[in-house]
């Protein structure tokens, strides 16, 4: 459990010192005012894709244990969804690691998007059976 | 540009960048963890919710090790506002002050609807930028690059109409 809390509080801070977490360069990155949000996801992108590649081939985690990805289904809730989730980062300003982040920093209205994030995700789990059909989902 | 937080200056984005994807291969080698951030609300909510969908394997299962992860999350923005100037409550929000300039009472609710956005988008979409845009693109995964498709478009129209049509 130490790691996982080590773990995210260096990922945490990172995110509250790059800008990951800050609502005016969520704001420039989609206004495409700012190379800052760009470059930390791409940056990120670049390095974890050969890092990954090498894990898989390699195998094995550090322990010996076998590696195994969970890889996500394509449905048309990747569509939807990701729209809506869009919206909500652009509104907010935060995603959802931000808004951890910023209760943390003090910002107070963080807490409030907590709320609604949490409100959210109860909402699609209250009605997951309806959307299940429509939009392809996997039997949860 | 500055951070809100104790304007001060961010930290290089490829700096940035390389600690993430260490932060995310170091899940991935240390403990077969895969990177995503958007679960941890439904784990949040199955520990409140008896809902039968709050209780499937992949919540109950990701659970022990993700709420330790997020709660890693609240210390490490304690720490950054400790170490640029000290920690104390605001409601500093940049340029939302500046340009639509909600008072108190606005500005909550305006984060509360984009909380909703959040919590259903994510979970509809299941995941986000961690789990999707940095893991999943990584990884290769056409789900991903559709669903980072999709919410970088849902942000881009969002903002630009906001900053640059409406208010």
């Amino acid at each position: 459990m130490l790691l996982y809390i080590v773990l995210g509080t260096v990922f945490g801070f990172i995110l509250s010192r790059s800008g990951a977490a800050d609502y005016n360069f969520i704001q420039s990155m989609f206004l495409f005012t700012s190379f800052q949000l760009y470059g930390i996801i791409g940056t990120a992108v670049a390095l974890t894709l050969p890092g990954l590649f090498l894990l898989k081939k390699y195998g094995h985690t550090i322990t010996g244990k076998p590696i195994t990805i969970d890889l996500k289904p394509l449905n048309r809730g990747n569509v939807v969804g990701g729209v809506l989730f869009g919206v909500g980062w652009s509104i907010a300003g935060m995603c959802p690691g931000p808004i951890l982040v910023n209760i943390g920093e003090g910002k107070l209205y963080a807490i409030a998007a907590l709320a609604g994030a949490l409100t959210g995700a109860a909402l699609l789990g209250a009605l997951y059976p309806k959307l299940q059909k429509p939009l392809g989902l996997p039997r949860a | 540009m500055t951070l809100i937080l104790h304007d001060v200056p961010p930290i290089h984005w490829a700096v940035a960048g390389a600690g993430i994807a260490l932060i995310t291969l170091a899940l991935l080698f240390l403990a077969n963890r895969r990177l995503g951030l958007s679960s941890s609300f439904e784990d949040i909510c199955s520990l409140a919710l008896p809902l039968p969908y709050f209780h499937r394997k992949a919540v109950v299962s990701g659970r022990t090790w993700r709420l330790p992860f997020v709660a890693g999350l609240l210390i490490g923005g304690f720490l950054s506002a400790m170490l640029s100037g000290g920690w104390s409550p605001t409601l500093a929000l940049g340029v939302f002050d500046q340009r639509i300039g909600f008072g108190t009472a606005g500005k909550l609710v305006w984060m509360f609807v984009g909380g909703l956005f959040i919590g259903f988008g994510t979970r509809l979409g299941n995941g986000c930028t961690s789990g999707h845009g940095i893991f999943g693109m990584s990884n290769l995964e056409l789900s991903s690059v559709v669903t980072t498709l999709s919410f970088m478009a849902g942000g881009i129209v969002t903002t630009n109409l906001i900053y640059r049509v409406i208010f």
